[in-house]
């Protein structure tokens, strides 16, 4: 039930028009009764009376009129007051649906990497649409339904008791047991539709990673298995979805057969106690022509149950989302920090485990402002993992990462991104024009600094083409070679004039001439940063101030490139891999 | 047609016609049987129910006067037996509607997902995925009850306006017809609302397929949000999209509930004149039981119009996402088998281009009057500035895009003529972005062959040198890795994704950039590995680190939409032309 109450709290700013559409159901759900009050007025006072030979006078047939009058009239009101209700439903299941996707859509944004290793892409968009349509529909139409139901059922309830008690009884004497049943439904369930939601999710994970992974499934021509993996998905989906269906169906059987047997209550307590004489045909016709308004609430609910089921299980996930907390946030305590960051860099007995295992050991590493260090060292060696604490994207196990000397998690964390510039390995790129992609950090940039800093990244392949910097490029950067969309990410972080730059491997797919092209631009920007580039390459990292060797997450070296080209180590070993010197003697076969 | 984005609705080209709807009868079509039935059942179950009243009215006129209490049981008896075959037979429908539209939504997503399979790289570049997603999964869920339970209660709708029809002529045609004055009028609102109707329902499902596409996309570069700060920047974007979609359910909210509002209205009008013009012909020309009779069912004939109001609805509603989905299928497959295509032998490995001249675009060409011959077991390296085409060369020789002109043969065979399976299927292809998909590491690697035993993955994960690393890994080859989990740096999916190629034992082999986030020292090992592999077969290596090309049989340099230079390093360097002022400049470094 806290999913009905987070709910509530969320329909903040329209709690007062829901209420008010939710009295306006139980008014409506009595309004429907008076219409049938009203034709059988009719019947009663203008067609009997003719019926039994008073002929057409002119005061029945001007009471026919009123009648009519009224009648059409009050279906006027009721049915405005109805759209005007059925609308205010609308109005605030959409206003909350709303504000659930902004917020949601917010806290995923203040999510970390933690958060999105462990849920997929798949699974958080199943909790945005689905799920959120789960609460739409609950909202706007199974609270109204339930309403209406116990609303008809009472008043018919209440009617009946007052008139005469002993057939009311009589009548109401299965409302129990279809309350056990239902609840009894209810239980069973709910772990079904648990179930159901988990598959959705697994179904749309699986679909989602396919489209992500078109080209590799291309390239393997794994049409058909992907298909055979999809169909399992989609099988154990459509059996969930039946099994959930199909328990209503176990049940609905006695539950509407209990409601039914109302009308034998009538025929047989209403028949006998005619016969008595206790009651009048008057209350028999009554009790018979309002007997639907117990048995309908009666079969409609066990159904509502089902969607509330429903709804809890979904709203579950979604309320798990909206309070999902991330480690990495802005501490209230925060150092404020004016002006432009300098760009000093210290890195003090940092370690850092992951899964527990330690990726970085005891990194102690000083960078004065405006340096540029390269890092090298083997794959896996905890390259990526040793810059992805200066912007925060993890935090530290130990020690601590300053920058200007304040510990990056003293910082107000938009002051410490925005000053970090970051051209990741795995480059991703927005489906927007060149130009949208490259401004990604600053919208408001001009076309001027867009070129400018294309120019720096050497983004020149843009002239050909063939919208020139208004070119759409697809989801991810598809469309362009690898080496064309790592400049375009370096662009992108030139363009934030950062005061630390940092670029992970971003020109490990840009041919040598366009390299060497880019790093003379770097080392003459127009600003103060400090660089701080990973590489492969010799020919990347030679220029650097002080080049850092990591290996297994340990800094086993730091020099210049002379320093470290005179001494036996990793990097030598590279270098002479690289210029093909070693290579001769152990490649002399080809 | 340009790109799609997310903030463009995608236009629709076919008006809307009720071909939709038939369509979707092709799926129905399968549950004949069931869907007929259903209707039987329901008619059985209707029928019982109308027994009820029947029975009440006789115990009032005969066993209530007569004090008769054994009829009075008789009577709840027979009650009893009708409430429980009505219950049987419509739990019966139910069940099998349930069924039927799950059966249903399953063959629909079952064939949207094969097309899709289908699709050439092309449909994926184009359009936002989150768009592509939102049509397998939410789309398809929508339209399950509309072609179900729709379907079977829009029939026996009309049956029952029919059936009240003929019930109500036979009381009093005039009065009848005053009753029916009403359809006219209620047809026109509908028709009036009609084309507003189904835009609103159309824009719904464009902005919430644009609203889906952005949430897509913002999950996937969440990291290059937060790394530029633009988190309240796309938080704008997002609003603003979800505000469009609020605005456009609302506006469709708004136009359909006209249409219960309009029935409920209409049917008290005639009803109300029909009293009126009933009373003033009472006399000889109508008895007063006519228009007793007459009132009953000038009620209930409304009654089903109001359902079947409902229904359209529901239908406008469904066939607004139908639209989509089957233009999705309908999608025609740009790379495709040819008619009369073969499945191509075994090969060899020769592969031959013949003056082929192809362009993304249509406009632009990449590569003119392109002409190549490689031998079988011939490797074949490609260097040349980026975006000259290297990659476009590669990826012709799967066909991964039709060529405009000219041929490209694999041992003589046109491959625009075999199978795509039986062609893709010997090559073994390393792409630029290596894919990780969710699962465990052995799981990844398998997925070159599926049926490879534990000890040929890791054979191959040793030969690329990546056998150390996951043998690290808390749980090995078990290891669960995802695209987006941090366990795996680049350099080790490109090991991964490496080993997986190689397990699927290709005659031609394509390394695009397949070593560029590995080390020096790990290429330099993986190579080593990889010379006794290459034998036999042919490859095709496109690699900016030269080091790792050297060795290669012949280096092309591609430039200018063709080769500029071709040799051996040897040959190449002799030349002193491209190859050598760029193996200079490493050189030099």
């Amino acid at each position: 039930m806290f999913q009905l109450k987070w709910v509530w709290k969320n329909l903040e700013g329209c709690r007062k028009r829901y209420v008010f559409a939710l009295c306006s159901t139980a008014v409506l759900s009595m309004m429907a009764l008076v219409n049938s009050v009203l034709t059988a007025q009719i019947m009663d006072t203008v067609f009997t009376p003719v019926k039994e030979g008073q002929g057409t006078t002119p005061e029945l047939w001007h009471r026919l009129v009123v009648l009519v009058s009224i009648l059409i009239g009050f279906t006027m009101f009721r049915m405005c007051f109805n759209y005007l209700s059925v609308m205010t439903y609308e109005t605030c299941s959409q206003k909350l649906l709303f504000k659930l996707r902004r917020d949601l859509y917010a806290n995923m944004q203040a999510q970390d990497s933690s958060f999105f290793s462990k849920n997929r892409t798949g699974d958080l968009m199943t909790r945005l649409t689905g799920d959120l349509d789960m609460v739409r529909h609950t909202t706007c139409y199974v609270i109204r339904m339930i309403i209406d139901c116990v609303v008809l059922f009472l008043t018919t309830s209440i009617t009946f008791l007052c008139v005469d008690w002993l057939f009311a009884l009589a009548m109401l004497a299965v409302t129990p047991i279809i309350f056990i049943l239902t609840k009894v439904f209810a239980k069973q369930v709910h772990p079904l539709y648990v179930d159901l939601r988990e598959r959705l999710s697994r179904m749309n994970t699986a679909a989602q990673e396919n489209i992500a992974g078109n080209r590799v499934v291309k390239a393997f021509a794994r049409e058909d298995y992907e298909i055979e993996q999809f169909d399992k998905k989609n099988e154990d989906y459509r059996k969930a979805n039946l099994k959930a269906s199909l328990l209503w169906f176990k049940f609905s059987p006695y539950i509407d057969g209990f409601s039914q047997s109302l009308s034998i209550a009538v025929l047989l307590v209403g028949g006998s106690f005619l016969i008595m004489g206790r009651i009048s045909i008057g209350t028999f016709a009554l009790f018979n022509s309002l007997c639907w308004t117990l048995t309908n609430p009666m079969s409609t609910l066990g159904m509502l149950i089902n969607d509330l089921q429903r709804f809890f299980a979904s709203a579950s996930k979604i309320v798990e989302l909206y309070y999902a907390r991330s480690t990495i946030v802005t501490r209230q305590d925060a150092v404020k920090k004016e002006g432009r960051v300098q760009g000093a860099v210290k890195f003090d007995h940092v370690t850092l485990k992951r899964n527990g295992t330690e990726v970085l050991h005891d990194i102690n590493l000083d960078i004065k402002p405006g340096e540029t260090i390269a890092i090298m060292g083997p794959t896996g060696c905890g390259k990526t993992s040793l810059i992805s604490l200066i912007p925060r994207f993890s935090d530290v196990s130990g020690g601590t990462v300053s920058v200007d000397g304040t510990p990056v998690g003293m910082y107000d964390l938009k002051k410490l991104r925005g000053s970090v510039g970051i051209a990741t390995q795995d480059v991703f790129l927005f489906s927007d024009t060149v130009d949208g992609n490259i401004a990604y950090g600053d919208p408001e940039m001009s076309e001027d600094d867009v070129k400018r800093f294309a120019k720096i990244a050497c983004v020149d392949f843009v002239d050909k083409l063939p919208e020139g910097f208004d070119t759409v490029i697809g989801e991810r950067g598809t469309g362009l070679s690898g080496g064309q969309k790592q400049r375009i990410a370096l662009a992108r972080a030139l363009a934030i004039k950062p005061s630390i730059l940092i670029l992970d491997d971003t020109t490990s797919a840009v041919d040598m001439e366009t390299e060497k092209y880019i790093q003379d631009q770097l080392a003459h920007l127009d600003f103060d940063c400090t660089k701080i580039i990973v590489a492969q390459r010799i020919s990347t990292t030679k220029r650097a101030d002080r080049i850092v060797i990591l290996d297994k997450g340990r800094v086993v070296d730091v020099g210049t490139h002379e320093e470290l080209i005179s001494r036996p180590g990793y990097y030598r070993e590279v270098y002479e891999l690289q210029n093909g010197i070693a290579g001769e003697k152990k490649g002399g076969a080809a | 047609m340009a790109r799609n984005r997310f903030d463009v609705d995608e236009t629709l080209e076919t008006p809307f016609n009720i071909k939709h709807l038939l369509r979707a009868g092709v799926y129905i079509k399968r549950h004949k049987q069931k869907m007929i039935l259903s209707l039987v059942f329901s008619a059985i179950s209707a029928a019982c129910a109308l027994v009820g009243p029947k029975l009440i009215e006789t115990a009032l006129n005969v066993a209530v006067p007569n004090r008769d209490y054994k009829m009075l049981f008789i009577l709840a008896g027979i009650m009893l037996l009708s409430i429980l075959l009505s219950i049987f037979f419509s739990v019966k429908r139910s069940r099998y509607m349930t069924v039927v539209g799950q059966a249903i939504i399953y063959d629909i997503r079952k064939d949207l997902f094969e097309h899709l399979q289908r699709l050439s790289f092309q449909f994926y570049d184009d359009r936002p995925h989150g768009k592509i997603l939102t049509r397998v999964i939410n789309y398809v869920n929508s339209v399950s009850d509309a072609l179900s339970n729709g379907i079977i209660n829009f029939i026996l709708e009309i049956f029952n306006l029919i059936l009240i029809a003929v019930f109500m002529f036979m009381c009093d045609v005039r009065l009848s017809l005053v009753v029916m004055a009403g359809i006219p009028l209620f047809l026109i609102i509908v028709l009036v609302i009609k084309p507003a109707q189904r835009r609103a329902w159309q824009d719904v499902s464009n902005k919430s397929s644009n609203l889906n596409a952005y949430l897509h996309e913002s999950l996937d570069g969440m990291k290059i949000t937060q790394a530029f700060t633009r988190e309240e920047e796309n938080a704008k974007i997002y609003n603003n999209l979800n505000t469009k979609m609020y605005k456009s359910w609302m506006k469709a909210q708004y136009t359909s509930n006209l249409v219960w509002f309009s029935v409920n209205n209409i049917s008290t009008w005639v009803v109300g004149a029909m009293y009126l013009v009933g009373f003033s012909l009472l006399g000889p020309a109508v008895q007063i039981g006519t228009l007793i009779a007459i009132s009953a069912y000038a009620w209930r004939f409304w009654q089903p119009i109001l359902q079947l109001s409902n229904l359209y609805n529901t239908f406008i509603n469904a066939v607004a996402y139908l639209e989509r989905i089957f233009e999705m299928i309908d999608e025609p497959v740009l790379v495709d088998d040819a008619p009369d295509a073969t499945e191509l032998p075994p090969i060899k490995g020769d592969v031959t281009f013949d003056d082929v001249t192809f362009s993304y675009d249509g406009s632009i060409n990449v590569l003119e009057h392109f002409n190549l011959d490689v031998k079988a077991g011939e490797s074949i390296a490609l260097v040349g500035p980026t975006g000259a085409g290297k990659t476009t060369v590669v990826n012709l020789i799967s066909r991964f895009y039709n060529i405009n002109s000219g041929r490209v043969l694999v041992d003589g065979h046109d491959i625009s003529k075999v199978t795509l399976h039986s062609l893709r299927a010997q090559m073994g292809i390393m792409l630029q972005d290596s894919f990780i998909f969710s699962g465990t590491i052995m799981d990844n690697i398998r997925y070159g062959r599926l049926d490879a035993t534990d000890e040929e993955i890791i054979a191959a994960a040793k030969t690329v040198r990546a056998h150390e690393f996951i043998s690290e890994m808390p749980d090995g080859y078990y290891t669960q890795v995802n695209e987006r989990g941090s366990r795996l740096s680049q350099g080790q999916k490109q090991l991964i994704a490496f080993a997986r190629t190689l397990l699927s034992d290709p005659k031609i082999l394509v390394l695009d950039e397949a070593t560029s986030s590995i080390d020096a020292k790990t290429e330099r090992l993986l190579q080593e590995g990889l010379q006794a592999l290459l034998k036999g077969r042919t490859s095709f290596i496109i690699a900016h680190r030269l080091s790792t090309i050297k060795n290669c049989d012949r280096i092309l340099y591609i430039s200018n939409k063709g080769i500029a230079e071709s040799g051996s390093h040897d040959e190449l360097m002799e030349q002193k032309g491209h190859y050598y002022q760029l193996y200079t400049a490493q050189l030099e470094e």
